[in-house]
């Protein structure tokens, strides 16, 4: 059985964005980017799915030479072997999904996991829209998972509670904190990542349907109001959370 | 100037880390330095004596009022200048430790000194001359202070920077800015070579900025500090690697411990050598593994450790520690390696997360903890840690053992469950630290005496070398106002 795993390399969310020069991307210079930390969940449950059910795991980048660092992480961590999807330009969620799913059919995976987002654009879409480009089953922001068989038992968070799904192979799963604890990567894991081999191919072309036209940072949190530091400023803090803040 | 006297807003002034209690009649809160100097010279005035106050985060009681007044620091806490061509920063004491380095990380710069408390005061790292897990390559605070502006105790200023102003032999004259001299002998005791946070840093011809750094505010109170930064290394090697056996986690800490004085020794390229050596014992991995659910079980022992490199060199020096972790049975399987700035963040917060757990543990159950913080030189190493841990086995006591291993130095926690345990784990730390001084070693390395380990420091220099101590001090501090309790008694002032 082929299990892949799709990573997306992002910037940090510790990194300070710097709004380009074009006025619609962010500036690489001094961003450190890291594996998107939802797909780590889905590197984890990947590996533990292999190793309970056997098979091997791939992992599928798109994007350029630096995703390798993401890439070679996951195979430091155990996964089997990596494919880079190539391409120096930016791709809608759309692009992406198509350049995946092409990918995962070429490989012949069965199950695939993604993250359940990537905290670069917040989308939250990849992961079904490859399994509607796949036609495969999807699961979103799972929690616990189990995989009899053909069956998938999934759990998955919904607002204020969690719901189980049921479904069958073949199937897409999107990870949520929750998952897993992912692993790090061990000395064997560095040493065997060194002798595997990253695949690097063009990614198949797709169009793009959105375009960003704009980026701008949200205004900059107001100054907070110190009144005082003992008693006497407690009416005139009541005053304020009455009048001008409205809240009691 | 702030000033608080009302007991519920300054009840957090009166305790530190170590839950160690005191009283005081007010709180003060300087925002410049003139305004601490008018402080001194009120409390000459009005005979007050002054204790100086950090974040709190201390575990001697140092910053703890015994009577008198409090000098907080807390509102000298801006940044002068950040320098990134010349790389140094002149700051104000009461500047946060964690906002510091996320500045300095900005300009990528990098500052060494790295307590495991990162909320503490970098005017309180100097008077206690902080280490932490780098100090194994790069040593404590006092490396890293080029400069130090200091109100005295009588009122004075004094200006030091470092290469400036040395003892000739043990005598030394402290130039005020207003022009006074201030002549005095410095003990002429010898301090341990290991690494040391116990007495005053006293050596023959020394530079005075020196003595000022660990001399816990019983000298002077700093103003004002500028401190050496160095360039943010372009790589850096950081693991977890876990030992089935101690001796093996034992034996590859000593080795890569000369492995590493051989390659700053002989500058070799591409040589190993460790910034921090980090253990924990089984015990140790039993409270961690709470919030780090992978720690593997049934290992007896794990090693922290970090190698700062450029990018270049980041693949074969990972070759050599490789080499090395096989030779002493770690398991490759289990062994961490951080592949990224993220995995590198969650190792630290392994190594700092140890202290937290065992002291929320001592809060969750009402316990007082008993800790040592002694360190001996590397050749009696091995032999003090069996003769710790023996101690603490046979005690029956729960007991963790970690600490910078690199540095041959040990924090033994006991964690006794009841008061015959308490009186119990007092009597073994005695002894430990007996050991440790009869091993040509320290009774603290790191944190200081402060007022909880006055005892200690009198065993371990002697009451001869205590009163040369305290005249050190009435020479600088003529009134008797400063840290009083610090160090040593106050009896020792009065005779």
């Amino acid at each position: 059985m082929k299990i892949a795993v799709c990573v997306s390399h992002v910037p940090d969310t510790a990194t300070k964005v710097i709004i380009g020069s074009d006025g619609k991307s962010i500036d690489p210079s001094g961003v450190t980017y890291v594996v998107n930390p939802y797909d780590e969940f889905a590197i984890e449950e990947a590996l533990k799915t292999k190793e309970q059910l056997g098979g091997e795991v791939v992992v599928i980048s798109l994007g350029t030479d630096a995703n390798k660092e993401s890439i070679r992480k996951a195979l430091a961590m155990g996964a089997d072997s990596g494919v880079l999807l190539k391409d120096e330009n930016q791709r809608d969620s759309f692009g992406v999904a198509k350049a995946l799913a092409e990918e995962i059919k070429n490989q012949g995976a069965e199950i695939v996991f993604f993250g359940k987002q990537s905290v670069d654009y917040d989308n939250s879409i990849t992961g079904q829209l490859t399994a509607e480009l796949l036609g495969y089953n999807c699961v979103t922001v799972v929690v616990d998972l189990k995989i009899d068989g053909n069956k998938v038992i999934a759990e998955r968070e919904i607002e204020g509670g969690r719901e189980v799904v049921e479904t069958s192979l073949p199937v897409v799963i999107t990870a949520q904190k929750g998952l897993n604890e992912p692993r790090y990567a061990s000395l064997k894991g560095i040493m065997a990542a060194k002798r595997k081999t990253i695949e690097e191919k063009e990614a198949a072309p797709a169009e793009n349907y959105v375009e960003i036209l704009r980026m701008k940072k949200p205004a900059p949190k107001q100054p907070g109001k110190i009144l005082g530091s003992d008693a006497s400023a407690v009416p005139e803090l009541i005053r304020l959370l009455r009048e001008e803040a409205k809240v009691i | 100037m702030i000033v608080k006297t009302d007991n519920a807003q300054i009840q957090s002034y009166l305790v530190d880390a170590a839950n160690y209690k005191g009283f005081c009649e007010a709180v003060y809160f300087p925002e410049n330095e003139n305004e601490v100097m008018e402080l001194v010279r009120f409390a000459i005035r009005e005979k007050k004596k002054i204790t100086v106050a950090g974040n709190g985060t201390g575990l001697t009681g140092a910053r703890v009022p015994e009577g008198g007044i409090v000098l907080a620091t807390d509102k000298l806490n801006g940044i002068i200048e950040l320098n990134e061509a010349e790389k140094y920063a002149v700051v104000q004491p009461g500047m946060l430790m964690s906002d510091f380095k996320k500045l300095t990380e900005e300009k990528k710069l990098f500052y060494p000194p790295d307590p495991t408390e990162q909320n503490c005061f970098l005017g309180a790292t100097v008077a206690t001359n902080a280490s932490g897990a780098k100090t194994f390559k790069y040593g404590a605070t006092r490396n890293f202070v080029l400069g130090l502006n200091v109100i005295l105790p009588d009122g004075e200023k004094v200006v030091l920077e470092r290469g400036r102003q040395f003892a000739n032999g043990f005598n030394f004259t402290l130039k005020t800015e207003s022009g006074k001299n201030i002549n005095c002998k410095l003990p002429d005791y010898k301090m341990p070579e290991t690494k040391h946070a116990a007495g005053y840093y006293c050596k023959e011809n020394m530079d005075v900025i020196d003595l000022f750094i660990g001399s816990e505010g019983t000298l002077g109170i700093i103003t004002q500090i500028k401190l050496k930064l160095l360039e943010k290394p372009g790589s850096l090697l950081s693991a977890v690697v876990f030992f089935e056996h101690e001796n093996d986690a034992l034996d590859f800490i000593t080795e890569a411990r000369n492995k590493s004085y051989e390659t700053r020794k002989n500058m070799t390229e591409l040589g190993l050598d460790a910034m921090g050596l980090e253990y924990f014992d089984k015990n140790s991995l039993d409270f961690l593994r709470e919030d780090f659910s992978q720690i593997p079980s049934g290992y007896e022992a794990a090693v922290w450790f970090e190698q700062d490199c450029t990018t270049g060199e980041y693949e074969s020096i990972l070759e050599k520690w490789i080499t090395l972790l096989r030779k002493h049975n770690a398991n490759p399987d289990v062994s961490w390696i951080a592949e990224s700035e993220t995995d590198r963040k969650k190792f630290h917060e392994f190594r700092h997360a140890i202290s937290s757990k065992v002291n929320e543990f001592i809060n969750k159950n009402n316990l007082r903890k008993v800790g040592t913080d002694t360190a001996v030189p590397d050749k009696n190493f091995i032999d003090f840690y069996f003769y710790s841990k023996r101690l603490a086995m046979e005690s029956g006591i729960k007991f963790v053992i970690y600490g910078h291993f690199g540095n041959s130095h040990l924090h033994l926690n006991l964690l006794p469950a009841n008061d015959a345990q308490f009186r119990k784990a007092k009597f073994i730390y005695k002894q430990i630290l007996n050991k440790a001084v009869e091993l040509e070693g320290t009774i603290s390395a790191e944190h200081g005496i402060g007022k909880l380990k006055r005892e200690y420091l009198l065993e371990m220099f002697g009451e001869e070398n205590i009163r040369k101590m305290a005249r050190l001090k009435k020479c600088i501090d003529p009134y008797l106002i400063l840290g009083i309790g610090n160090l040593f008694e106050e009896k020792y002032l009065l005779e």
